[in-house]
Protein backbone atom coordinates (compact mmCIF):
# COMPACT_ATOMS: atom_id res chain seq x y z
CA UNK A 1 0.00 0.00 0.00
CA UNK A 2 1.37 3.75 -0.92
CA UNK A 3 0.44 6.13 1.94
CA UNK A 4 1.10 9.62 0.95
CA UNK A 5 1.28 12.05 3.56
CA UNK A 6 0.87 15.69 2.89
CA UNK A 7 2.62 17.87 5.56
CA UNK A 8 3.54 21.77 5.95
CA UNK A 9 5.61 24.11 7.88
CA UNK A 10 5.01 26.79 9.25
CA UNK A 11 5.63 29.57 11.94
CA UNK A 12 5.44 28.36 15.45
CA UNK A 13 2.51 29.81 17.51
CA UNK A 14 5.62 31.73 19.86
CA UNK A 15 7.22 32.75 16.94
CA UNK A 16 6.95 36.72 16.48
CA UNK A 17 5.26 38.24 13.42
CA UNK A 18 5.91 41.42 11.86
CA UNK A 19 4.48 43.26 9.17
CA UNK A 20 6.44 45.03 6.82
CA UNK A 21 6.62 48.16 5.79
CA UNK A 22 4.65 47.76 2.88
CA UNK A 23 1.47 46.40 4.79
CA UNK A 24 1.50 43.10 2.05
CA UNK A 25 4.54 41.15 3.10
CA UNK A 26 5.43 39.32 7.04
CA UNK A 27 8.48 38.80 8.52
CA UNK A 28 8.31 36.20 10.45
CA UNK A 29 11.01 35.08 13.35
CA UNK A 30 12.66 32.02 12.48
CA UNK A 31 10.56 29.23 14.54
CA UNK A 32 9.33 26.91 12.09
CA UNK A 33 7.60 23.13 12.81
CA UNK A 34 5.65 20.77 11.31
CA UNK A 35 1.90 21.98 11.77
CA UNK A 36 0.50 20.80 14.49
CA UNK A 37 -2.74 19.36 13.03
CA UNK A 38 -0.25 17.26 10.08
CA UNK A 39 1.56 15.67 13.43
CA UNK A 40 -1.28 13.06 13.57
CA UNK A 41 -1.60 12.47 9.72
CA UNK A 42 2.19 11.34 10.06
CA UNK A 43 1.81 9.50 13.37
CA UNK A 44 -1.93 7.59 11.72
CA UNK A 45 0.55 6.45 8.59
CA UNK A 46 3.00 4.84 10.38
CA UNK A 47 0.44 2.99 12.78
CA UNK A 48 -1.54 2.68 9.54
CA UNK A 49 1.73 0.92 8.20
CA UNK A 50 2.02 -1.60 11.54
CA UNK A 51 -1.32 -2.82 9.97
CA UNK A 52 -1.30 -3.13 6.86
CA UNK A 53 2.14 -5.19 5.32
CA UNK A 54 3.82 -3.84 2.66
CA UNK A 55 2.97 -0.68 3.22
CA UNK A 56 5.46 2.52 2.15
CA UNK A 57 5.18 6.06 3.73
CA UNK A 58 5.89 8.97 1.33
CA UNK A 59 5.42 12.51 2.59
CA UNK A 60 5.35 15.36 0.63
CA UNK A 61 5.51 19.10 1.55
CA UNK A 62 4.97 22.11 -1.17
CA UNK A 63 7.49 24.78 -0.21
CA UNK A 64 10.99 26.32 0.16
CA UNK A 65 14.18 24.60 0.62
CA UNK A 66 14.01 25.21 4.73
CA UNK A 67 10.86 23.16 4.33
CA UNK A 68 13.26 20.38 4.66
CA UNK A 69 13.34 20.60 7.96
CA UNK A 70 9.58 19.69 8.33
CA UNK A 71 9.91 16.68 6.22
CA UNK A 72 13.13 15.29 7.86
CA UNK A 73 10.97 15.63 10.94
CA UNK A 74 8.08 13.19 9.59
CA UNK A 75 11.41 10.75 8.44
CA UNK A 76 12.72 10.43 12.34
CA UNK A 77 9.05 9.54 13.29
CA UNK A 78 8.85 7.17 11.17
CA UNK A 79 8.09 7.92 7.41
CA UNK A 80 10.24 5.84 4.74
CA UNK A 81 10.59 8.52 1.95
CA UNK A 82 10.11 12.46 1.41
CA UNK A 83 10.14 14.85 -1.53
CA UNK A 84 9.95 18.60 -1.58
CA UNK A 85 8.52 20.08 -4.62
CA UNK A 86 10.34 23.28 -4.56
CA UNK A 87 8.05 26.57 -5.04
CA UNK A 88 10.66 29.12 -4.83
CA UNK A 89 9.55 32.00 -7.16
CA UNK A 90 6.40 30.76 -7.22
CA UNK A 91 4.96 31.29 -3.86
CA UNK A 92 0.88 31.76 -4.13
CA UNK A 93 -1.66 32.30 -1.84
CA UNK A 94 -4.51 30.52 -3.47
CA UNK A 95 -4.93 27.06 -2.42
CA UNK A 96 -6.55 25.53 -5.14
CA UNK A 97 -2.71 25.75 -6.90
CA UNK A 98 -1.22 24.05 -3.53
CA UNK A 99 -3.67 21.21 -4.38
CA UNK A 100 -3.13 21.01 -7.82
CA UNK A 101 0.30 20.70 -7.29
CA UNK A 102 -0.34 17.97 -4.84
CA UNK A 103 -2.64 16.27 -6.83
CA UNK A 104 -0.44 16.11 -9.73
CA UNK A 105 2.11 14.22 -7.18
CA UNK A 106 -0.39 11.95 -5.99
CA UNK A 107 -1.17 11.13 -9.47
CA UNK A 108 2.61 10.86 -10.29
CA UNK A 109 3.55 9.11 -7.10
CA UNK A 110 0.11 6.49 -7.00
CA UNK A 111 -1.50 6.12 -3.60
CA UNK A 112 -3.96 4.00 -1.80
CA UNK A 113 -4.07 6.29 1.10
CA UNK A 114 -3.83 10.30 1.24
CA UNK A 115 -3.92 11.99 5.04
CA UNK A 116 -3.76 15.32 5.59
CA UNK A 117 -3.46 17.53 8.63
CA UNK A 118 -6.89 19.00 9.11
CA UNK A 119 -5.92 22.85 9.18
CA UNK A 120 -2.39 24.94 9.01
CA UNK A 121 -2.03 26.84 11.69
CA UNK A 122 -0.43 29.73 9.90
CA UNK A 123 -3.25 30.23 6.94
CA UNK A 124 -5.83 28.49 8.89
CA UNK A 125 -8.07 27.37 5.93
CA UNK A 126 -8.66 23.88 6.16
CA UNK A 127 -9.11 23.69 2.54
CA UNK A 128 -6.59 21.46 0.67
CA UNK A 129 -7.78 17.82 1.76
CA UNK A 130 -10.89 17.65 0.42
CA UNK A 131 -9.64 20.30 -2.88
CA UNK A 132 -7.07 17.19 -3.18
CA UNK A 133 -9.44 14.60 -2.83
CA UNK A 134 -11.70 16.59 -5.44
CA UNK A 135 -9.01 17.07 -7.86
CA UNK A 136 -8.21 13.35 -7.95
CA UNK A 137 -11.85 12.20 -7.60
CA UNK A 138 -11.40 10.20 -4.66
CA UNK A 139 -13.75 10.00 -1.36
CA UNK A 140 -12.33 12.23 1.45
CA UNK A 141 -13.78 12.38 5.00
CA UNK A 142 -12.35 15.39 7.42
CA UNK A 143 -11.12 15.99 10.89
CA UNK A 144 -10.96 12.01 11.83
CA UNK A 145 -10.55 10.97 15.18
CA UNK A 146 -10.24 7.18 14.81
CA UNK A 147 -9.16 4.92 11.50
CA UNK A 148 -9.66 1.37 11.68
CA UNK A 149 -8.37 -1.04 8.81
CA UNK A 150 -10.80 -3.48 7.57
CA UNK A 151 -9.06 -4.90 4.56
CA UNK A 152 -7.06 -2.72 1.56
CA UNK A 153 -9.92 -1.83 0.09
CA UNK A 154 -11.60 -0.84 2.98
CA UNK A 155 -11.53 1.61 6.19
CA UNK A 156 -13.38 2.55 8.70
CA UNK A 157 -13.33 6.43 10.06
CA UNK A 158 -14.97 7.96 12.44
CA UNK A 159 -15.31 11.95 12.77
CA UNK A 160 -16.55 14.94 14.38
CA UNK A 161 -20.10 16.19 12.66
CA UNK A 162 -22.56 19.06 14.09
CA UNK A 163 -23.17 18.06 17.24
CA UNK A 164 -21.66 14.36 17.71
CA UNK A 165 -19.77 11.78 15.51
CA UNK A 166 -19.91 9.46 12.92
CA UNK A 167 -18.62 6.50 11.71
CA UNK A 168 -18.33 5.91 8.06
CA UNK A 169 -16.82 2.83 6.00
CA UNK A 170 -15.01 4.04 3.66
CA UNK A 171 -13.12 2.22 0.55
CA UNK A 172 -9.71 3.22 -0.61
CA UNK A 173 -8.17 4.83 -2.20
CA UNK A 174 -9.57 7.66 -0.25
CA UNK A 175 -8.10 11.31 1.78
CA UNK A 176 -8.38 11.47 5.32
CA UNK A 177 -7.58 14.82 7.32
CA UNK A 178 -6.34 14.37 10.98
CA UNK A 179 -8.05 15.99 13.71
CA UNK A 180 -6.45 16.29 17.62
CA UNK A 181 -7.51 13.17 19.31
CA UNK A 182 -6.91 10.61 16.88
CA UNK A 183 -3.50 9.78 18.56
CA UNK A 184 -0.26 10.94 20.15
CA UNK A 185 2.32 11.57 17.66
CA UNK A 186 5.30 10.06 19.23
CA UNK A 187 8.82 12.31 19.55
CA UNK A 188 11.06 10.72 17.29
CA UNK A 189 14.08 8.18 18.89
CA UNK A 190 17.60 9.29 18.50
CA UNK A 191 18.28 6.34 15.54
CA UNK A 192 15.00 7.94 13.89
CA UNK A 193 16.86 11.20 14.02
CA UNK A 194 19.95 10.13 12.50
CA UNK A 195 18.13 8.28 9.57
CA UNK A 196 16.35 11.46 9.13
CA UNK A 197 19.69 13.96 8.91
CA UNK A 198 20.83 11.57 6.27
CA UNK A 199 17.84 10.77 4.65
CA UNK A 200 17.98 11.40 0.59
CA UNK A 201 15.07 14.09 -0.01
CA UNK A 202 14.68 14.80 -3.94
CA UNK A 203 13.25 18.14 -4.54
CA UNK A 204 10.89 18.21 -6.96
CA UNK A 205 9.86 21.05 -10.07
CA UNK A 206 6.25 21.57 -10.25
CA UNK A 207 6.29 21.84 -13.45
CA UNK A 208 6.90 18.07 -13.51
CA UNK A 209 3.85 17.22 -12.50
CA UNK A 210 1.52 18.42 -15.62
CA UNK A 211 0.94 22.07 -14.83
CA UNK A 212 2.20 24.79 -16.80
CA UNK A 213 4.40 27.08 -15.14
CA UNK A 214 2.18 29.93 -16.12
CA UNK A 215 -0.82 28.27 -14.08
CA UNK A 216 0.99 28.32 -10.85
CA UNK A 217 2.45 32.08 -10.54
CA UNK A 218 0.53 34.63 -8.47
CA UNK A 219 -1.07 36.18 -12.02
CA UNK A 220 -2.37 32.77 -12.08
CA UNK A 221 -3.84 32.97 -8.23
CA UNK A 222 -7.70 33.31 -7.99
CA UNK A 223 -6.74 35.03 -4.67
CA UNK A 224 -4.67 38.46 -3.93
CA UNK A 225 -3.74 39.50 -0.55
CA UNK A 226 -4.47 43.32 -0.50
CA UNK A 227 -2.86 44.31 2.73
CA UNK A 228 -1.94 43.02 6.53
CA UNK A 229 -3.10 44.59 10.03
CA UNK A 230 -2.24 44.11 13.28
CA UNK A 231 -5.70 43.23 15.49
CA UNK A 232 -6.62 46.23 17.27
CA UNK A 233 -5.86 45.98 20.81
CA UNK A 234 -8.17 46.15 23.73
CA UNK A 235 -7.95 49.04 25.94
CA UNK A 236 -6.53 47.86 29.20
CA UNK A 237 -8.25 45.52 31.26
CA UNK A 238 -10.36 47.21 34.22
CA UNK A 239 -9.89 45.76 37.04
CA UNK A 240 -13.09 45.20 38.70
CA UNK A 241 -11.93 46.30 43.22
CA UNK A 242 -14.50 45.44 45.75
CA UNK A 243 -14.25 44.72 49.54
CA UNK A 244 -16.10 40.94 49.09
CA UNK A 245 -16.85 39.20 46.20
CA UNK A 246 -20.45 39.89 46.44
CA UNK A 247 -19.32 44.15 45.42
CA UNK A 248 -17.45 43.09 42.83
CA UNK A 249 -19.77 40.76 41.10
CA UNK A 250 -22.69 43.36 41.56
CA UNK A 251 -19.97 46.41 39.56
CA UNK A 252 -19.21 43.79 37.10
CA UNK A 253 -22.79 42.98 36.35
CA UNK A 254 -23.56 46.74 36.27
CA UNK A 255 -20.47 46.98 33.97
CA UNK A 256 -21.76 44.43 31.45
CA UNK A 257 -25.31 45.65 31.58
CA UNK A 258 -24.82 49.60 31.12
CA UNK A 259 -21.33 49.91 29.58
CA UNK A 260 -20.43 46.81 27.82
CA UNK A 261 -24.48 45.93 27.24
CA UNK A 262 -23.78 42.86 26.97
CA UNK A 263 -26.52 41.63 29.65
CA UNK B 1 -22.39 39.55 -15.34
CA UNK B 2 -24.52 38.48 -12.58
CA UNK B 3 -23.71 39.75 -9.32
CA UNK B 4 -26.36 37.52 -6.75
CA UNK B 5 -25.45 36.19 -3.99
CA UNK B 6 -26.08 32.71 -2.77
CA UNK B 7 -25.95 31.80 0.83
CA UNK B 8 -26.02 28.66 1.77
CA UNK B 9 -28.36 27.70 5.03
CA UNK B 10 -27.39 25.56 7.24
CA UNK B 11 -30.13 23.46 9.46
CA UNK B 12 -29.43 21.56 12.60
CA UNK B 13 -31.80 19.30 14.05
CA UNK B 14 -34.35 20.07 12.04
CA UNK B 15 -33.76 23.57 12.61
CA UNK B 16 -32.12 26.68 11.03
CA UNK B 17 -28.80 27.71 12.53
CA UNK B 18 -28.30 31.08 13.54
CA UNK B 19 -25.01 31.62 11.79
CA UNK B 20 -27.68 31.21 8.24
CA UNK B 21 -29.20 34.26 9.31
CA UNK B 22 -26.45 36.08 10.29
CA UNK B 23 -25.07 35.38 6.42
CA UNK B 24 -28.35 36.19 5.32
CA UNK B 25 -28.20 39.65 6.99
CA UNK B 26 -25.44 40.76 5.76
CA UNK B 27 -25.64 39.33 1.93
CA UNK B 28 -28.18 41.44 2.03
CA UNK B 29 -26.87 44.74 3.10
CA UNK B 30 -23.91 42.88 0.13
CA UNK B 31 -27.16 42.41 -2.48
CA UNK B 32 -28.36 46.01 -1.77
CA UNK B 33 -25.25 47.87 -3.03
CA UNK B 34 -24.41 45.32 -5.78
CA UNK B 35 -28.29 46.01 -7.18
CA UNK B 36 -28.25 42.07 -7.37
CA UNK B 37 -30.62 39.43 -5.72
CA UNK B 38 -30.08 37.45 -2.73
CA UNK B 39 -30.73 33.74 -3.10
CA UNK B 40 -30.88 31.53 -0.10
CA UNK B 41 -29.94 28.30 -0.73
CA UNK B 42 -31.92 25.20 0.90
CA UNK B 43 -30.96 21.74 0.83
CA UNK B 44 -32.63 18.91 2.94
CA UNK B 45 -35.76 16.85 3.36
CA UNK B 46 -38.93 17.93 4.65
CA UNK B 47 -38.09 21.73 5.09
CA UNK B 48 -41.35 23.21 3.71
CA UNK B 49 -42.16 24.74 7.49
CA UNK B 50 -38.62 26.51 7.61
CA UNK B 51 -39.14 28.42 4.36
CA UNK B 52 -41.49 31.16 5.88
CA UNK B 53 -38.23 31.55 8.39
CA UNK B 54 -36.49 32.57 5.56
CA UNK B 55 -38.85 34.60 3.44
CA UNK B 56 -38.16 37.97 5.29
CA UNK B 57 -34.41 37.83 4.47
CA UNK B 58 -33.83 36.60 1.42
CA UNK B 59 -35.18 38.10 -2.48
CA UNK B 60 -35.61 34.05 -3.55
CA UNK B 61 -34.99 31.17 -2.02
CA UNK B 62 -33.68 28.33 -4.14
CA UNK B 63 -34.93 25.14 -2.17
CA UNK B 64 -33.90 20.99 -3.12
CA UNK B 65 -35.97 19.19 -0.60
CA UNK B 66 -35.44 15.36 -1.34
CA UNK B 67 -34.57 12.32 1.09
CA UNK B 68 -31.21 12.13 -0.23
CA UNK B 69 -30.32 15.27 1.46
CA UNK B 70 -31.60 14.62 4.37
CA UNK B 71 -27.69 14.40 6.47
CA UNK B 72 -25.32 16.15 5.26
CA UNK B 73 -22.97 14.22 2.71
CA UNK B 74 -20.23 16.14 0.69
CA UNK B 75 -21.24 14.05 -2.35
CA UNK B 76 -24.65 14.75 -2.85
CA UNK B 77 -24.54 18.65 -1.40
CA UNK B 78 -21.35 19.48 -3.43
CA UNK B 79 -23.77 17.71 -6.65
CA UNK B 80 -26.72 19.74 -5.68
CA UNK B 81 -24.61 23.34 -4.90
CA UNK B 82 -22.52 22.88 -8.27
CA UNK B 83 -25.84 22.16 -10.35
CA UNK B 84 -27.23 25.47 -8.74
CA UNK B 85 -24.81 27.48 -8.87
CA UNK B 86 -24.04 26.48 -12.64
CA UNK B 87 -28.01 27.15 -13.26
CA UNK B 88 -27.65 30.56 -11.48
CA UNK B 89 -24.19 32.10 -11.60
CA UNK B 90 -24.17 33.67 -8.73
CA UNK B 91 -20.81 36.20 -7.77
CA UNK B 92 -20.72 35.00 -4.19
CA UNK B 93 -21.43 32.05 -2.38
CA UNK B 94 -21.32 32.77 1.44
CA UNK B 95 -21.32 30.34 3.93
CA UNK B 96 -20.08 29.28 7.55
CA UNK B 97 -16.97 27.68 8.59
CA UNK B 98 -18.70 25.18 10.66
CA UNK B 99 -17.89 21.36 10.48
CA UNK B 100 -20.27 21.14 7.72
CA UNK B 101 -19.03 24.43 5.90
CA UNK B 102 -15.12 23.07 6.34
CA UNK B 103 -16.36 20.06 4.50
CA UNK B 104 -18.61 21.24 2.14
CA UNK B 105 -16.87 24.02 0.11
CA UNK B 106 -13.39 23.26 -0.39
CA UNK B 107 -14.77 20.41 -2.25
CA UNK B 108 -17.03 22.78 -4.05
CA UNK B 109 -14.60 25.30 -5.19
CA UNK B 110 -12.70 22.61 -6.49
CA UNK B 111 -14.92 21.31 -8.63
CA UNK B 112 -16.02 24.45 -9.76
CA UNK B 113 -11.82 25.89 -10.06
CA UNK B 114 -13.63 28.85 -7.48
CA UNK B 115 -11.47 30.93 -5.25
CA UNK B 116 -12.40 30.21 -1.89
CA UNK B 117 -11.51 32.66 1.43
CA UNK B 118 -12.17 30.71 4.20
CA UNK B 119 -12.59 31.88 8.43
CA UNK B 120 -13.47 34.66 7.53
CA UNK B 121 -14.75 37.76 9.89
CA UNK B 122 -16.13 40.19 7.73
CA UNK B 123 -16.73 41.42 3.93
CA UNK B 124 -16.62 44.39 2.11
CA UNK B 125 -17.90 45.50 -1.62
CA UNK B 126 -16.49 48.61 -2.75
CA UNK B 127 -16.74 49.34 -6.87
CA UNK B 128 -17.34 46.15 -7.47
CA UNK B 129 -13.96 44.77 -5.47
CA UNK B 130 -14.56 42.52 -2.84
CA UNK B 131 -12.59 43.16 0.24
CA UNK B 132 -12.61 40.00 2.81
CA UNK B 133 -11.53 40.02 6.15
CA UNK B 134 -9.49 36.97 7.52
CA UNK B 135 -7.73 36.47 10.82
CA UNK B 136 -4.17 34.28 10.39
CA UNK B 137 -1.25 33.33 12.67
CA UNK B 138 -3.91 32.38 15.20
CA UNK B 139 -5.23 35.68 15.22
CA UNK B 140 -1.85 37.52 15.51
CA UNK B 141 -2.31 39.19 12.06
CA UNK B 142 -5.74 40.29 9.98
CA UNK B 143 -5.36 39.97 6.38
CA UNK B 144 -7.52 41.80 3.74
CA UNK B 145 -7.76 39.43 0.83
CA UNK B 146 -9.64 39.93 -2.46
CA UNK B 147 -10.66 37.41 -5.45
CA UNK B 148 -9.38 37.75 -9.33
CA UNK B 149 -9.24 35.96 -12.45
CA UNK B 150 -12.72 34.84 -11.45
CA UNK B 151 -16.83 35.02 -12.02
CA UNK B 152 -17.54 33.30 -8.90
CA UNK B 153 -16.10 33.55 -5.05
CA UNK B 154 -16.79 31.54 -2.20
CA UNK B 155 -16.41 32.72 1.41
CA UNK B 156 -16.55 31.33 4.42
CA UNK B 157 -17.28 33.33 7.95
CA UNK B 158 -16.66 32.60 11.37
CA UNK B 159 -20.45 32.03 12.89
CA UNK B 160 -20.99 34.99 15.35
CA UNK B 161 -19.03 37.46 12.77
CA UNK B 162 -22.63 39.46 11.64
CA UNK B 163 -25.38 40.86 13.62
CA UNK B 164 -28.99 39.56 12.38
CA UNK B 165 -31.75 42.38 11.03
CA UNK B 166 -34.66 41.11 9.99
CA UNK B 167 -35.88 42.38 6.81
CA UNK B 168 -39.40 42.47 5.04
CA UNK B 169 -38.95 41.09 1.87
CA UNK B 170 -41.13 38.31 0.63
CA UNK B 171 -38.86 35.90 -0.99
CA UNK B 172 -40.35 34.17 -4.25
CA UNK B 173 -39.58 30.39 -3.60
CA UNK B 174 -38.08 28.21 -6.16
CA UNK B 175 -38.39 24.47 -5.84
CA UNK B 176 -35.94 23.02 -7.97
CA UNK B 177 -35.69 19.32 -8.66
CA UNK B 178 -32.45 17.19 -9.82
CA UNK B 179 -30.74 14.20 -9.79
CA UNK B 180 -28.69 13.16 -6.90
CA UNK B 181 -27.24 10.14 -6.54
CA UNK B 182 -25.29 9.09 -3.41
CA UNK B 183 -21.46 8.02 -3.77
CA UNK B 184 -20.91 4.76 -2.97
CA UNK B 185 -17.73 4.53 -2.15
CA UNK B 186 -18.98 6.35 1.16
CA UNK B 187 -21.52 4.45 3.86
CA UNK B 188 -22.26 6.10 6.90
CA UNK B 189 -22.83 3.45 9.40
CA UNK B 190 -23.75 5.47 12.60
CA UNK B 191 -24.31 8.93 13.86
CA UNK B 192 -23.54 9.31 17.42
CA UNK B 193 -25.22 13.11 18.39
CA UNK B 194 -23.34 13.33 21.82
CA UNK B 195 -23.97 16.56 22.68
CA UNK B 196 -26.75 17.66 20.14
CA UNK B 197 -29.42 18.84 22.48
CA UNK B 198 -27.02 22.06 24.01
CA UNK B 199 -26.43 25.12 21.93
CA UNK B 200 -23.21 24.56 19.54
CA UNK B 201 -20.52 26.36 21.21
CA UNK B 202 -19.29 27.94 18.47
CA UNK B 203 -22.74 29.97 17.84
CA UNK B 204 -22.95 30.64 21.71
CA UNK B 205 -23.52 34.07 22.32
CA UNK B 206 -22.29 33.51 25.78
CA UNK B 207 -19.12 31.12 26.85
CA UNK B 208 -17.97 30.53 30.37
CA UNK B 209 -14.90 29.33 30.08
CA UNK B 210 -13.51 26.80 33.03
CA UNK B 211 -9.69 26.08 33.31
CA UNK B 212 -7.56 24.08 35.43
CA UNK B 213 -8.09 27.13 38.70
CA UNK B 214 -11.46 24.82 38.28
CA UNK B 215 -9.41 22.21 40.30
CA UNK B 216 -11.56 19.47 39.05
CA UNK B 217 -15.00 18.31 37.00
CA UNK B 218 -17.91 18.47 39.73
CA UNK B 219 -16.74 22.43 40.16
CA UNK B 220 -18.40 22.66 36.50
CA UNK B 221 -21.43 21.97 37.62
CA UNK B 222 -21.79 26.10 38.57
CA UNK B 223 -20.39 26.86 35.09
CA UNK B 224 -23.14 24.61 33.75
CA UNK B 225 -25.69 26.60 35.80
CA UNK B 226 -24.45 30.20 34.51
CA UNK B 227 -24.18 28.70 31.55
CA UNK B 228 -28.38 27.61 32.07
CA UNK B 229 -29.26 31.33 33.18
CA UNK B 230 -27.45 32.85 30.16
CA UNK B 231 -28.68 30.68 27.38
CA UNK B 232 -24.83 29.92 26.28
CA UNK B 233 -22.16 27.30 26.75
CA UNK B 234 -19.93 26.04 28.72
CA UNK B 235 -16.24 25.86 27.72
CA UNK B 236 -13.09 24.20 28.69
CA UNK B 237 -9.44 25.20 28.49
CA UNK B 238 -6.96 22.28 26.92
CA UNK B 239 -5.38 21.44 30.54
CA UNK B 240 -9.15 20.67 31.63
CA UNK B 241 -9.82 18.67 28.20
CA UNK B 242 -6.49 16.95 28.73
CA UNK B 243 -7.03 16.04 32.31
CA UNK B 244 -10.38 14.43 31.04
CA UNK B 245 -12.75 16.67 33.46
CA UNK B 246 -14.91 17.87 30.29
CA UNK B 247 -15.23 16.35 26.26
CA UNK B 248 -12.67 17.85 23.88
CA UNK B 249 -16.04 19.31 21.88
CA UNK B 250 -15.88 21.73 25.06
CA UNK B 251 -12.15 22.80 24.05
CA UNK B 252 -11.62 26.81 23.30
CA UNK B 253 -8.33 27.56 21.44
CA UNK B 254 -5.44 26.93 18.81
CA UNK B 255 -6.36 22.94 19.12
CA UNK B 256 -9.87 23.25 19.09
CA UNK B 257 -12.80 25.32 18.41
CA UNK B 258 -12.28 29.06 17.94
CA UNK B 259 -15.32 31.13 18.81
CA UNK B 260 -16.53 34.78 19.34
CA UNK B 261 -19.48 35.13 21.24
CA UNK B 262 -20.63 38.62 22.42
CA UNK B 263 -19.46 37.61 26.44
CA UNK B 264 -16.77 35.05 27.52
CA UNK B 265 -15.88 34.34 30.74
CA UNK B 266 -12.64 32.69 32.04
CA UNK B 267 -12.24 31.09 35.26
CA UNK B 268 -9.39 30.24 36.50
CA UNK B 269 -7.84 30.15 33.16
CA UNK B 270 -4.18 31.41 32.24
CA UNK B 271 -4.70 32.83 28.94
CA UNK B 272 -1.57 31.25 27.58
CA UNK B 273 -1.29 31.75 24.41
CA UNK B 274 -2.70 28.67 22.08
CA UNK B 275 -5.94 29.37 24.43
CA UNK B 276 -6.70 33.09 23.63
CA UNK B 277 -5.33 32.42 19.99
CA UNK B 278 -9.62 30.37 19.60
CA UNK B 279 -11.15 33.07 21.95
CA UNK B 280 -9.54 36.91 20.95
CA UNK B 281 -12.35 38.02 18.89
CA UNK B 282 -15.00 37.45 21.53
CA UNK B 283 -16.91 41.16 21.83
CA UNK B 284 -16.59 41.12 25.48
CA UNK B 285 -13.99 39.21 27.49
CA UNK B 286 -13.85 39.06 31.43
CA UNK B 287 -11.40 37.10 33.52
CA UNK B 288 -11.27 36.01 37.04
CA UNK B 289 -8.20 34.68 38.26
CA UNK B 290 -6.41 34.60 41.96
CA UNK B 291 -3.23 35.70 39.80
CA UNK B 292 -3.14 39.61 39.09
CA UNK B 293 -0.15 38.54 36.54
CA UNK B 294 -2.30 36.34 35.14
CA UNK B 295 -1.66 36.86 30.94
CA UNK B 296 -5.56 36.64 30.80
CA UNK B 297 -6.10 39.93 32.18
CA UNK B 298 -4.29 41.01 28.91
CA UNK B 299 -6.89 40.11 26.75
CA UNK B 300 -10.01 40.69 29.03
CA UNK B 301 -12.19 43.91 29.24
CA UNK B 302 -13.13 43.48 32.88
CA UNK B 303 -10.80 41.45 35.35
CA UNK B 304 -11.73 40.28 38.78
CA UNK B 305 -8.72 39.01 41.01
CA UNK B 306 -10.10 37.31 43.62
CA UNK B 307 -10.59 33.27 44.29
CA UNK B 308 -13.40 31.71 41.86
CA UNK B 309 -14.71 29.57 44.38
CA UNK B 310 -15.65 33.11 45.97
CA UNK B 311 -16.76 34.65 42.88
CA UNK B 312 -18.83 32.34 40.77
CA UNK B 313 -21.65 31.65 43.19
CA UNK B 314 -22.58 35.26 43.79
CA UNK B 315 -21.98 35.26 40.05
CA UNK B 316 -25.03 32.98 39.30
CA UNK B 317 -27.12 34.75 42.18
CA UNK B 318 -26.63 37.75 40.86
CA UNK B 319 -27.20 37.07 37.10
CA UNK B 320 -30.49 35.11 38.09
CA UNK B 321 -31.56 38.25 40.21
CA UNK B 322 -31.44 39.88 36.73
CA UNK B 323 -32.88 37.19 34.45
CA UNK B 324 -35.67 37.28 37.03
CA UNK B 325 -36.00 41.11 37.14
CA UNK B 326 -36.41 41.07 33.36
C1 LIG C 1 0.46 22.88 20.25
C2 LIG C 1 -0.38 23.29 21.43
C3 LIG C 1 -1.73 23.51 21.26
C4 LIG C 1 -2.52 23.93 22.34
N1 LIG C 1 -3.86 24.16 22.13
C5 LIG C 1 -4.61 24.63 23.16
C6 LIG C 1 -6.00 24.91 23.00
O1 LIG C 1 -6.58 24.69 21.93
N2 LIG C 1 -6.69 25.39 24.04
C7 LIG C 1 -6.12 25.63 25.27
O2 LIG C 1 -6.81 26.09 26.19
N3 LIG C 1 -4.82 25.36 25.45
C8 LIG C 1 -4.05 24.86 24.44
N4 LIG C 1 -2.74 24.56 24.67
C9 LIG C 1 -2.25 24.58 26.05
C10 LIG C 1 -1.91 25.97 26.56
O3 LIG C 1 -0.62 26.30 26.15
C11 LIG C 1 -2.01 26.00 28.10
O4 LIG C 1 -1.18 24.99 28.64
C12 LIG C 1 -3.43 25.80 28.62
O5 LIG C 1 -4.33 26.66 27.95
C13 LIG C 1 -3.48 26.08 30.10
O6 LIG C 1 -4.75 25.79 30.61
P1 LIG C 1 -5.31 26.54 31.90
O7 LIG C 1 -5.30 27.99 31.67
O8 LIG C 1 -6.60 25.90 32.21
O9 LIG C 1 -4.31 26.06 33.03
P2 LIG C 1 -3.15 26.83 33.78
O10 LIG C 1 -2.22 27.45 32.82
O11 LIG C 1 -2.61 25.86 34.76
O12 LIG C 1 -3.87 28.00 34.53
C14 LIG C 1 -4.69 27.87 35.62
C15 LIG C 1 -5.04 29.27 36.11
O13 LIG C 1 -6.00 29.17 37.14
C16 LIG C 1 -5.70 30.13 38.13
N5 LIG C 1 -6.30 29.65 39.37
C17 LIG C 1 -5.97 28.53 40.07
N6 LIG C 1 -6.76 28.39 41.14
C18 LIG C 1 -7.62 29.42 41.13
C19 LIG C 1 -8.68 29.84 41.98
N7 LIG C 1 -9.03 29.12 43.06
N8 LIG C 1 -9.35 30.96 41.67
C20 LIG C 1 -9.00 31.70 40.59
N9 LIG C 1 -8.02 31.35 39.74
C21 LIG C 1 -7.33 30.23 40.01
C22 LIG C 1 -4.20 30.22 38.15
O14 LIG C 1 -3.77 31.47 38.65
C23 LIG C 1 -3.85 30.03 36.67
O15 LIG C 1 -3.77 31.28 36.00
C24 LIG C 1 -1.94 24.12 23.60
C25 LIG C 1 -0.58 23.91 23.77
C26 LIG C 1 0.21 23.50 22.71
C27 LIG C 1 1.67 23.28 22.93
N1 LIG D 1 2.10 23.48 0.88
C1 LIG D 1 1.65 22.31 1.34
N2 LIG D 1 2.33 21.16 1.09
C2 LIG D 1 1.88 19.97 1.55
N3 LIG D 1 0.77 19.83 2.27
C3 LIG D 1 0.05 20.94 2.56
C4 LIG D 1 0.44 22.23 2.11
N4 LIG D 1 -0.45 23.13 2.54
C5 LIG D 1 -1.37 22.43 3.25
N5 LIG D 1 -1.08 21.10 3.26
C6 LIG D 1 -1.84 20.02 3.92
O1 LIG D 1 -3.20 20.38 3.98
C7 LIG D 1 -3.63 20.55 5.32
C8 LIG D 1 -4.61 21.70 5.41
O2 LIG D 1 -3.97 22.90 5.05
P1 LIG D 1 -4.74 24.27 4.81
O3 LIG D 1 -5.82 24.01 3.85
O4 LIG D 1 -3.69 25.19 4.31
O5 LIG D 1 -5.27 24.69 6.17
C9 LIG D 1 -2.36 20.71 6.13
O6 LIG D 1 -2.57 20.28 7.45
C10 LIG D 1 -1.39 19.84 5.36
O7 LIG D 1 -1.58 18.47 5.70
Amino acid sequence: MNILVFIKQVADTEARILIKGDNRSLEIENKYNLNFFDEFAVEEAIRFKGKVKDSKISVCTYGGKKAVEALRTAIAMGADQAYLIDNTDLDTDDPLITAKILAGFAKKEGFDLILCGRQAIDDENGNIGAMVAEFLKIPHVTAITKLDVVDEKKIIVENDIEGGKETKEVQLPALLTTQKGINEPRVPLITGVMKAMKANIPVIDPVTLGLAKESLDRNASKIKILSYETPKGRPPVKIIDGETPEEKVKKLIKLLREEAKVL
Amino acid sequence: MSKDIFVFIECKEGSIRKTSFELLSKGKELAEKLSSELYAVLLGFDTKSLIDEIKPFAHKILSVDTELLKDYRWDTYTDAMEYLIKKYSPYLVLGASTITGKDLFPRLAARLDAPIVSDAIGIEVTDGEIKIKKPIYGGKIISWVTTQNTPISIVTFRPNSFSIVKGDTAAEVIDERLEISMDSRINTNRIDKGGSKKVDLQEADFIICGGRGMKGPENFNILEEIAEILGGRVGASRAVVDSKWRDYEDQVGKSGKTVSPKLYIGCGVSGALHHTMGMDTSKVIVAVNKDPNALIFQYADYGIVDDLFNILPALKDGLKNLKQEA
